[in-house]
């Protein structure tokens, strides 16, 4: 049973919402009317009568949005009963609600964004779609406007596991206000949106929710990558090359660009080819050297029985990653 | 979403996935891309590019307007699989990489380098609605398009064509400068569309001809410049034939001929859809996948920077050399082409009849009654340029030559059905099937090439690039050496060679060098 504001909203367009559902079917043949009216009387619901309260005259425009956006996501069986991803649904009910004023600014962007970026954490390995609701639902009703929103939702998602998305979310952070920016990170207080910056900037593992850890000594930061039988991508265990501020794996005749840092680590597809060119590139700087089980570092010696003799070894300004023949994973240490 | 949607979904990027070099950038409003469509009405911040505009509109047409579901243009990444079918052991193979249906991938490269294209094919095909899909790409309204179509028919005039002079003005003028005309308004568009064009009548065939050949109209001594334009005809036959003869003129001004496929009756469930839903996909073109004036410029231009690599261009001069020769036809050598005999009106049988010690079967040449015209090479360099440019490539592959060429040169290269070549087991199938036969020529071609080592061993290409450094400083001691090698190397070719087309060309351009060295050392010793 929905509420009377939607349902006058529906009753009023009855025909032009029919239609819209039987066009869909025909793209999404496997749209069933009664998971899509289980939507329609709880999430969508729930989120125009949030939007009632606080803007009931955009209540005609929130719900066209979230109609056509709900035809979307239940006909591909993200939402509704039967969902292949629950995510989605948890974050429109948790984070939509609670920015009813900013989504009925701009339903057509804001309702779309939430359920798209909610999609590609949770079919990112690694990533943490459960922290980015969290997030957003704490501070998205802080945001003054749209804009602001989608900005402070790449800098959660980064935070949650999107390490590729770094750069970019820290010249959105640089367009928040800085006490939102500070809290995006869970920033310590007292900090400054500057000094944070600078950090992050020059240091991949510098966690501003963290006290700094001692520099000057190897740390394993992150070990990324896995098994394929195991749901990860090697069939074989990589090898590893550096390529700029990120690293190539290759495991048998495929190949990915490894982007990591404190807050997680993504593949992408790349090719042999970058692979071959990149590996002629090897270059360890003084003080590191790495041989057999051991990396000698600053002077420091560590071994890693347990990865055995290393089968490759690659560095950058920040970060060595290495690999060997028992395990399916890249291991990645903090060299700052 | 209205139901309108449903027609107006266009691909999602990228249509043509290659995997991207590093260093790679990573854009962060990707986050909020994915299986939800934003509707708020504004164009995405910073529109595709435009090759990728053309794969979406091609995606589009092929996906929700035209239903031909045929990959005739096929691409393979790694090798195919291939299956035999039927007591004539036909040949099925399943492309591995991204592949084209030709009868609408031919119209976008056409229209995206305003060329001139022909639909062929049985009545009812498509071919027409194909064209006017073409216009309403060019931003024309579907009401423009149809109204600017031509209709060949028996009885149009050249003032049916063009236009006609003010009649007030034929009354009252003293001077044929002061008749004003009135131009018919698909003169000035961008898209034009042909119907039925072997239905016009010859006197204004001619007419048609000056308009797509020099674009522009004539009608009393006034003069129409009409704008660059791709150019859509459509008939039932390629033969010529129809009402009315089509002048040759006006057939070899057309630059691709493409054959409407049979429909699939596998697909009779999407044409019930569009009956029931009185849809017309020419009326429903998504405004994301229609070109401006300006795009379209911007694409030609960028179409002609792709780039043909050196050993692409040397095999397709290695083709283009088969076919022209004709040992008999003449005593001079410059005139020893089929061009010669036919000139001369000259019976093909009796020439091809004629003994010259080559290999008839192997001989590519002897498989056709006519050569290359320059024309046609070009145009064979601009479509294989615009169908790597359509793939997202910036360099030209032979691949895409390979694909390309049948249809350029479909009407262009006269097979001979008499030859060796086509009473070979398998071949005979080859006499019908033109795209089949161009692209079994090409291969054989490449295979000669390739037999020949010319990739390392071409001293006519070593002369080339060496002439082609320039004369400026050169002694006289040097030029003579340069005779002398040119000399040499003729002399070692008439020991006991067979002379082949590409041989012919070869021994032509070694006479081009040899002439232009002379005149430079007669220039040297004045000075």
């Amino acid at each position: 049973m929905v509420s009377t504001a939607l349902a006058s909203i529906l009753r009023s367009g009855r025909a032009d919402f029919n239609a819209r559902f039987v066009a869909a079917r025909r793209i999404h043949p496997e749209l069933e009317p009664g998971a899509f009216t289980g939507f329609l009387g709880t999430a969508v619901d729930d989120l125009a009568q949030a939007v009632e309260k606080v803007r009931a005259d955009r209540l005609g425009e929130v719900t066209m949005a979230a109609y056509d956006a709900a035809l979307e996501l239940v006909g591909q069986k993200l939402a509704g009963p039967g969902a292949r991803m629950k995510a989605i649904e948890e974050g429109w009910c948790r984070i939509l609600p609670k920015a009813a004023s900013l989504v009925a600014m701009a339903p057509g962007r804001l309702i779309p964004a939430v359920c798209n970026a909610v999609h590609q954490l949770a079919s990112t390995p690694g990533a943490r779609p459960a922290h980015w609701i969290e997030t957003m639902e704490e501070l998205a009703p802080q945001c003054a406007d749209a804009d602001a929103f989608l900005k402070l939702g790449q800098v959660a998602a980064w935070r949650a596991g999107l390490a590729h998305l770094r750069s970019g979310a820290i010249a959105a952070a640089d367009a928040l206000p800085e006490p939102m920016a500070l809290a995006a990170f869970g920033a310590k207080s007292g900090s400054s949106w500057a000094g944070v910056r600078e950090r992050l900037l020059a240091n991949p593992w510098f966690d501003p929710a963290s006290e700094p850890k001692p520099s000057s000594t190897l740390r394993v930061v992150t070990q990324a990558g896995s098994f394929k039988g195991f749901g990860g991508l090697f069939i074989e265990p990589p090898l590893v090359v550096s390529s700029g501020e990120h690293f190539l794996v290759r495991s048998e005749s495929e190949c990915w660009l490894l982007t990591a840092d404190v807050f997680g680590a993504t593949f992408h597809r790349a090719s042999i080819k970058e692979f071959e060119t990149a590996k002629g590139d090897h270059r360890f700087p003084s003080g590191l050297q790495v041989k057999g089980s051991r990396v000698v570092f600053n002077g420091n010696s560590f071994e890693f029985p347990a990865l055995g003799e290393f089968t490759s070894a690659a560095v950058n300004a920040t970060t060595l990653a290495l690999s060997s023949r028992l395990t399916h994973t890249i291991v990645l240490a903090a060299l700052r | 979403m209205g139901l309108l949607n449903v027609f107006q979904r266009i691909s999602q990027s990228p249509t043509n996935p290659h995997p991207a070099a590093a260093p790679r950038t990573f854009d962060v409003a990707d986050l909020y891309r994915g299986p939800v469509s934003t509707q708020d009405g504004t164009p995405d911040a910073g529109a595709p590019p435009l090759d990728e505009k053309l794969r979406q509109a091609y995606f589009w047409i092929v996906n929700t307007a035209i239903i031909s579901p045929h990959y005739d243009v096929e691409y393979n990444d790694g090798p195919p699989q291939s299956f035999v079918l039927g007591d004539s052991k036909s040949r099925l193979t399943l492309p591995s990489a991204q592949s084209y249906s030709s009868f609408v991938l031919l119209p976008m490269l056409t229209f995206a380098t305003r060329r001139k294209y022909l639909f062929i094919g049985g009545p009812g095909r498509g071919k027409t609605a194909s064209a006017i899909l073409m216009g309403v790409l060019g931003g024309y309204s579907v009401r423009e398009v149809r109204r600017a179509m031509q209709h060949g028919h028996p009885q149009m005039t050249i003032a049916d064509l063009l236009g006609n002079p003010l009649p007030a003005d034929l009354v009252n003028a003293q001077r044929i400068e002061d008749i004003r005309i009135s131009w018919r308004q698909w003169l000035s568009m961008r898209v034009k569309i042909i119907d039925e064009y072997n239905r016009i009548p010859t006197r204004t065939q001619s007419a048609l001809l000056t308009v797509m050949g020099d674009n522009y109209a004539e009608i009393l001594n006034h003069i129409y410049e009409c704008p660059e334009s791709a150019w859509f005809l459509t008939a039932n036959d390629d033969q010529g034939g129809g009402t009315y003869q089509v002048i040759e003129a006006l057939r070899d001004r057309i630059d691709v001929v493409v054959q409407a496929l049979a429909f699939n009756p596998r697909f009779l469930s999407d044409l019930l859809t569009r009956i029931e839903e009185n849809i017309r996909p020419d009326e429903v073109v998504p405004r994301q996948i229609v070109f401006t004036e300006s795009e379209v410029d911007r694409m030609q231009e960028e179409i002609r920077a792709v780039a043909i690599p050196g050993e692409v261009r040397r095999r397709l001069e290695f083709f283009a050399s088969q076919f022209e020769f004709c040992e008999v036809a003449a005593d001079q050598f410059e005139y020893k082409t089929k061009d010669t005999a036919r000139l001369a009106g000259v019976e093909w049988h009796l020439l091809a009849a004629q003994e010259t010690g080559r290999d008839r079967l192997k001989d590519i040449g002897c498989q056709t009654k006519n050569g290359l015209s320059v024309r046609v090479l070009m145009t064979l360099l601009i479509y294989s340029k615009a169908l790597a440019y359509f793939r997202g490539n910036r360099i030209v592959e032979l691949e895409d030559v390979r694909q390309i060429l049948p249809f350029v040169l479909h009407d262009k290269l006269s097979p001979d059905s008499e030859a060796p070549f086509f009473d070979a087991p398998g071949n005979a199938v080859f006499r019908a099937d033109r795209i089949g036969w161009l692209r079994k020529v090409l291969d054989l071609s490449c295979a000669d090439y390739d037999r020949v080592n010319l990739d390392r061993d071409d001293p006519v290409a070593e002369l080339a690039t060496e002439f082609r450094r320039g004369l400026d400083g050169l002694s006289e001691n040097e030029t003579r050496a340069r005779l002398v090698r040119i000399e040499r190397l003729i002399t070692e070719w008439s020991k006991g060679r067979k002379l082949y087309g590409h041989i012919y060309d070869d021994v032509l351009k070694l006479k081009y060098l040899h002439q232009r060295y002379t005149n430079y050392l007669r220039w040297l010793k004045t000075q």
